[in-house]
């Protein structure tokens, strides 16, 4: 499995990828999608790479923490400070996003309640079996990687009768935002790479619309660095070819129609809404919600929260502009001075996905 | 999000768990979105759950093709190698 990480191999693909380049009247600008695609690309130095050979790689929304908008942030904040004997449980990242009222690290929870890092939303679960004098809230943030992991562990809590677990659920598309970044026209895009493991789980049909509505090549990549380079070379070809396609370049991985159960259980549990992100506003059917069946274990309506979209980021922060790669990290003024990984004052700086913190980490000794 | 680790499953329990070996640390993992899994069967762990089987026809089709390029590109790096030695030598004369 090394061959994935191989220097050879990596040299060997570029010199693939600048033939196909050299041919092309201008430099290619894709976008990848996906946090993880963006660290691959900095940690193994592709950025720089792929430059000099006229490929521009542009970072896009897919960092869940990143697009979770304030006001989800601020209800969780509200939820463990204000009421007593909570037990809030959620992702590590999430506890570190600076929001209006502080953070779920820094806010002091209310008598009795107190906020716990999980890695998995089962050990959320376990919590509610083990304290059921406590009410157990799992803040769930996520794509479609994530999702069936969520929708699945309320299922068994529905199925089990628990009265004391809900989550406060931040559940986010992928499609929806690459149309809106697309219909918007701010950045030319020539191509996108999908993320591997999304795609997994949705398969390769929800990208088709990029295709054949807006003829912008894309291929579905894996996420060691020769991963991305065969989905770059796939790009490279559709544009040489004139065709737009979705191609899937991490098929040991991702099968045509994704995860059948998977996909079932999402179906089953969750119905679309339309949803406030961080940076690109309101894009409709671009959320999940449980249905009105699971209700019950929707935080959201359990305990009333009423929460209000679109409230936008702190002050000076360019957050939403990295997320729609208008601006990269360091255009924001705010970077690597006031804004860094140990005292964040955005969430791009927060998550190991951010456009920002990436950016930060491998990137900051070299030609700033 | 994406991170997703591949890893072997080497114990699949009752109700839809097993044990998973990730370079030798056996870690809890919910199998129930797997179909048909087997001990020995490879996945991808995320969050605590497999979320897709590693295909190995395909994962071995895509290795034999990279360590094909990184051969060729072997052979380039000792030409180029080999060139440079020549255009030294012939520098030196």
């Amino acid at each position: 499995m090394e061959e994935f990480r191989d220097k050879r191999v990596i040299q060997a693909l570029l010199v693939e990828l600048e033939k196909k380049t050299r041919a092309l009247p201008s430099s290619i600008r894709i976008m990848e999608v996906c946090g993880t695609h963006t660290m691959t690309v900095h940690r193994y130095g592709l950025k720089k790479l792929l430059e000099n050979i006229g490929v521009e790689m542009i970072s896009g929304p897919g960092c869940p923490v990143c697009i979770t908008p304030n006001e989800i942030h601020e209800a969780a904040i509200e939820l463990v400070t204000k009421k007593k004997n909570f037990i809030l449980t959620t992702f590590g990242d999430m506890t570190r996003v600076p929001s209006r009222k502080g953070s779920l690290q820094t806010e002091v929870p209310a008598s009795g309640s107190v906020v716990k890092i999980v890695y998995s939303p089962e050990e959320s679960l376990e919590q509610a079996r083990s304290n059921p004098e406590k009410n157990v809230v799992f803040f769930g943030v996520g794509f479609e990687t994530t999702i069936p992991a969520i929708a699945l562990t309320v299922r068994e809590a529905f199925f089990e009768g628990l009265t004391n677990f809900s989550i406060l659920s931040a559940l986010w598309l992928i499609p929806p935002p690459l149309k809106a970044i697309v219909e918007a026209k701010e950045i030319a895009i020539d191509g996108f790479l999908y993320p591997g493991h999304v795609s997994a789980i949705i398969g390769e049909k929800p990208y088709q619309f990029i295709a054949e509505d807006y003829s912008i090549p894309g291929a579905i990549a894996g996420f060691e660095p020769s991963d991305m380079l065969l989905g770059i070379s796939s790009i490279l070809d559709q544009i040489h070819q004139g065709k737009a396609m979705v191609s899937n370049e991490y098929s040991r991985v991702v099968r045509p129609t994704g995860n059948p159960k998977a996909l079932a259980v999402m179906e089953e549990m969750l119905e679309t809404k339309n949803a406030y992100w961080r940076g690109l506003g309101l894009i409709p059917l671009s959320g999940l919600k449980l249905k009105k069946k699971y209700s019950n274990y929707d935080a959201e309506n359990k305990f009333n929260l009423n929460i209000k979209g679109g409230s936008g980021d702190l002050p000076g922060c360019r957050c939403g502009e990295v997320l729609q790669g208008v601006i990269s990290p360091p255009q924001c003024s705010l970077f690597a001075k006031k804004c860094n990984p140990n005292s964040p004052y955005g969430p791009c700086m927060v998550s190991f996905e951010g456009a920002c913190f990436v950016h930060y980490k491998y990137n900051r000794g070299l030609n700033e | 999000m994406c991170l997703g680790i591949p890893a072997k499953v080497v114990k699949i329990e009752e109700s839809n768990f097993g044990k998973v070996d990730y370079l030798g640390t056996k870690v809890k993992t919910n199998l129930s979105l797997i179909e048909d899994v087997k001990i020995g069967d490879w996945v991808i762990v995320h969050a605590g759950f497999a979320i897709s089987k590693l295909n190995e026809e395909e994962a071995k089709e895509t290795l034999l093709m990279l360590r094909e390029l990184a051969s060729q590109q072997a052979t380039e790096d000792k030409k180029n190698d080999v060139e440079a030695r020549k255009n030294n030598q012939k520098q030196r004369i």
